[in-house]
C-alpha cells in the first residue's frame, strides 16, 4: 500500500519542478527574445496616428518601428486622445510617449533625449478667400485649439503681448479644430505645421502668415524612468538624422510630401466626359450590333437552311411529280399506240371487206346491196377518219407530235389536194380558183402535215359552201407562206369564231346534222400550224362566207433559227 | 393483173389473212401464207416468194425481227418486205423501214388501192 503512495507524490514533485523550469525558462527566453515596449498613440498626423485601418502609422512610428526591429523590441500601441496619453504615461500605462515638444514645464515631468527627433512650430490656418495675414486681424475672432496642448499654452502666452480679445475654441483632435474652420464654426485654426501641410487642402484652408513657438519634438518617458530605453532612441536617431539616404529621411519625404494631384480644367473634364460617354456608348451600340448582326446571321443561317430544305424537297417533289409525268406520258403513249392499233384491226376487216364486195370480186350484186355497202363505206372510212384525229390530238397534246421537215414542191401539194375536193365541188357547181405564187420553186416543212391542214381547209369550205367559189391564194414574203382559202358559204357569228379552234366545238345550230365531222379538224390544224411555229386565222360574215388564212415560216434557216 | 408472182404473207389475224389472200387471190397473185414470223422464214427460205407481206404483232417473234431475219438470208436479201400493220403511230414507219423493209401500209388497208401499192414493189418479170 505504501508503495505507490510513495511513489505519487515522487511523481508529483518531479512534475512540480518541470513545470517551475519551464516557466522560469519561459520568461528568460521571452526578457531575452522580445522586450515589450507599450508605446502611447493618439491622432497627430503626419507625426503620429492610428490610420482607418487601425495601423500605427506616421513620422514617429516609422522610427519606433525602425528601432523596434533594430533592437528586437516588441511594440505595443496605447491609443489615446493627447491629455489621455500623457495621463496614461504618469500612471506607466505606457512605457515612452513620442512626439512630445519640449518646454521647460515639461522637462520636470518627462526625461527626454538629447537630439530632436523633428522641429515644429505652430502656425495659424484660416478659410481660403479671407485675409488673416497678421497676429492683429485675429481681433475678436474664434480660434479653434488642441485641448492641453503646447499650442493652447503657447498660444496665449503669444497673443497676450498684443492685447488683443479672442475666443478660444479648445477642441480634442486636429481634425476637430480643421473641421471647426471649414464648417465656419471657427475662423481660425491652429495646429503644428506638420499637421498643417498634410491636411490643409482636405479642409480648403490655407496657410496665413502667422507663425509661432518654434519646438523640438521628442520621445518622453516619464521622468527618470526607462532612461535605458531613451539611451537607444537617442542612440538611433543620432545615426539615422547623420545619414541622409536613413528610414528617418525615407519617413520624413513620405509623409510631408504634398499629395500632388494635377486639376484637370473643366473643358477637359467635360471634353473627357464626352469621350468616355461616347466611347461607352459606341462600345455599347457595337455590343447590341454585333448582337443583332450575330442574331441577324442565325436568322439568315436559319432561314437559308430551311430555303435549301425546301428547295431540297420541292426538287424532289418536282422530280417526283416528273417521274410521275413521264411514267403518265409513258402510259398514254402505250394506251395510244394499244388504241390505235387495236380499232385499227377490226377496222381493216369492215373497209377491206366492204370494198371487196362493192368490186364485185366476191361475186356480182343488186343496186340496193351497192348502195347499203356504199354507206357501210362511207360510215367506216368516217369512223376512221375520226380515230386519226383522236390520235393526232392526243399524239399533239401529249407533246409526241414531231414534225418531220423535208424540201418539196408546195404546187404538187395544192394539186394533189385539190384534186381530192374537186370532184365533191362539182357536184355542187362551185367553182375552185387557185392563184398561186411561183415566187418560191420548193420550201422547206412537214410535208404530210402541210397537206392535212390545206385538205382540213378546203374540205371545210366544200363543205359549208353550196354556191359561188372557192378562192386559193398563195404568197411568200421574206419569211413568211401565206395561203388564204376563201369561200362564199354560210359564214359565221362573231362570238362562234373564238370557240372555232377549240376541241370539239363545231357549231352547234342544228348544223351537225346537216355538216359531220369530227369537230377535231380546225383543232389540229391549229395545233400543227403553231407547232410550225405558224398562225391560222378567220374572218368571216354570216351568210356570205369565210376567210381562213395560215402563215408559216419555209426557209430551212428561218426554222432552224 | 400479174400472173406468176408469188407472194408470201406473214399474218396471225385469220380475219386479216383471209381479207389479203381473197383480195389478191382475186388478182391472180399466187398466196402462200404463215401464222408467225419463224413459220415465215422457213417457208421464204424454202419458197423464195416475190415478195413478203409482213405483219408487225405477231406471236414469239415480233414482225421487225421477222424483216432482220430475212434480209439475213443471201437467198431473200433482194425479195421485197412490205410491211402491212395497224402500228400507225409516229416513228412506226420510220422503224419498219430501218428493220430492212422496203414499203410500210397502215390498216385499215383501201381495197380499192391496195393491190396496185403492193405491185410497185414487185420486179416487172
Amino acid at each position: 500500500m505504501n508503495r505507490p503512495f510513495l511513489y505519487q507524490t515522487f511523481l508529483i514533485i518531479n512534475l512540480k519542478i518541470l513545470c517551475m523550469i519551464i516557466i522560469t525558462f519561459s520568461f528568460v527566453m521571452l526578457n531575452a527574445e522580445n522586450q515589450i515596449i507599450k508605446v502611447g498613440i493618439y491622432n497627430n498626423s503626419p507625426k503620429i496616428f492610428m490610420s482607418p485601418q487601425k495601423q500605427a502609422s506616421g513620422i514617429f512610428i516609422d522610427i519606433i518601428e525602425y528601432i523596434a526591429e533594430k533592437e528586437n523590441w516588441k511594440i505595443i500601441y496605447v491609443e489615446g486622445t493627447w491629455e489621455e496619453c500623457l495621463h496614461n504615461l504618469h500612471t506607466e500605462k505606457i512605457d515612452i510617449m513620442p512626439d512630445v515638444a519640449f518646454s521647460p514645464e515639461r522637462e520636470r515631468l518627462y526625461s527626454f533625449h538629447k537630439t530632436p527627433v523633428l522641429s515644429s512650430w505652430s502656425q495659424v490656418y484660416a478659410n481660403q478667400g479671407t485675409t488673416i495675414n497678421s497676429i492683429l486681424h485675429l481681433e475678436n475672432k474664434t480660434v479653434a485649439i488642441l485641448k492641453s496642448s503646447i499650442q493652447e499654452q503657447a498660444f496665449l502666452r503669444f497673443i497676450e503681448g498684443f492685447d488683443i480679445k479672442i475666443n478660444l475654441l479648445s477642441l480634442k483632435s486636429y481634425t476637430e479644430v480643421f473641421r471647426a474652420v471649414y464648417d465656419k464654426k471657427a475662423d481660425v485654426a491652429i495646429a503644428n505645421n506638420f499637421y498643417g501641410l498634410q491636411h490643409i487642402k482636405d479642409f480648403d484652408l490655407f496657410e496665413t502668415g502667422i507663425v509661432f513657438n518654434p519646438s523640438s519634438l521628442f520621445f518622453v518617458t516619464k521622468k527618470n524612468t526607462n532612461l535605458q530605453i531613451l539611451d537607444t532612441f537617442e542612440k538611433h536617431i543620432q545615426h539615422l538624422k547623420n545619414n541622409q539616404k536613413s528610414e528617418y529621411y525615407k519617413s520624413l519625404n513620405k509623409w510631408t510630401t504634398e499629395n500632388v494631384s494635377y486639376q484637370f480644367p473643366l473643358w477637359a473634364k467635360i471634353f473627357g466626359l464626352i469621350i468616355i460617354t461616347a466611347l461607352i456608348i459606341t462600345t455599347i451600340a457595337g455590343f447590341i450590333l454585333k448582337k443583332q448582326v450575330k442574331l441577324r446571321t442565325k436568322e439568315l443561317e436559319k432561314s437559308n437552311l430551311e430555303m435549301e430544305q425546301k428547295v431540297k424537297t420541292r426538287t424532289k417533289e418536282l422530280a417526283e411529280a416528273m417521274e410521275k409525268a413521264l411514267q403518265a406520258d409513258q402510259l398514254k403513249s402505250a394506251f395510244l399506240a394499244t388504241m390505235s392499233h387495236e380499232l385499227r384491226t377490226p377496222l381493216n376487216s369492215i373497209i377491206g371487206f366492204t370494198g371487196i364486195l362493192i368490186q364485185e370480186l366476191a361475186g356480182p350484186l343488186n343496186d340496193e346491196q351497192k348502195k347499203q355497202l356504199a354507206l357501210v363505206q362511207k360510215s367506216s372510212r368516217h369512223l376512221l377518219a375520226l380515230i386519226n384525229d383522236i390520235l393526232d390530238i392526243s399524239k399533239i397534246e401529249s407533246g409526241q407530235l414531231t414534225l418531220d421537215y423535208s424540201e418539196f414542191n408546195l404546187d404538187e401539194v395544192m394539186e394533189k389536194t385539190t384534186k381530192i375536193i374537186e370532184p365533191i365541188l362539182q357536184n355542187k357547181g362551185v367553182k375552185l380558183i387557185t392563184n398561186i405564187s411561183h415566187k418560191v420553186d420548193s420550201i422547206y416543212g412537214d410535208k404530210r402535215r402541210i397537206e392535212q391542214i390545206l385538205l382540213n381547209l378546203l374540205s371545210n369550205a366544200a363543205k359549208f359552201t353550196e354556191k359561188g367559189d372557192i378562192k386559193i391564194y398563195c404568197t411568200y414574203n421574206k419569211k413568211l407562206c401565206n395561203i388564204v382559202i376563201q369561200d362564199t358559204g354560210i359564214g359565221m357569228e362573231k362570238d362562234e369564231l373564238s370557240k372555232l379552234f377549240k376541241p370539239f366545238s363545231q357549231i352547234d345550230k342544228g348544223l351537225t346534222r346537216k355538216y359531220e365531222g369530227s369537230g377535231l379538224g380546225l383543232s389540229i390544224c391549229k395545233k400543227l400550224i403553231e407547232k410550225m411555229n405558224g398562225n391560222i386565222k378567220v374572218e368571216s360574215t354570216i351568210g356570205k362566207g369565210s376567210i381562213f388564212s395560215i402563215e408559216f415560216p419555209y426557209k430551212k434557216e428561218t426554222i432552224n433559227e | 393483173m400479174n400472173n406468176n408472182y408469188t407472194l408470201l404473207i406473214i399474218e396471225d389475224n385469220p380475219d386479216n389473212y383471209y381479207l389479203m389472200n381473197f383480195l389478191l387471190s382475186k388478182h391472180n397473185f399466187n398466196i402462200i401464207g404463215a401464222n408467225n414470223g419463224l413459220d415465215g422464214i422457213k417457208i421464204a427460205l424454202q419458197k423464195v416468194p416475190d415478195a413478203i407481206l409482213l405483219d408487225i404483232q405477231l406471236p414469239e417473234m415480233d414482225g421487225y425481227t421477222v424483216a432482220v431475219e430475212l434480209k439475213k438470208q443471201k437467198s431473200l436479201k433482194n425479195i421485197p418486205i412490205i410491211v402491212v400493220t395497224s402500228y400507225a403511230m409516229p416513228g412506226d414507219r420510220e422503224k419498219a423501214l430501218a428493220s430492212g423493209a422496203d414499203g410500210y401500209i397502215e390498216k385499215p388497208i383501201n381495197p380499192e388501192t391496195f393491190v396496185s401499192e403492193i405491185s410497185q414493189y414487185l420486179k416487172p418479170k
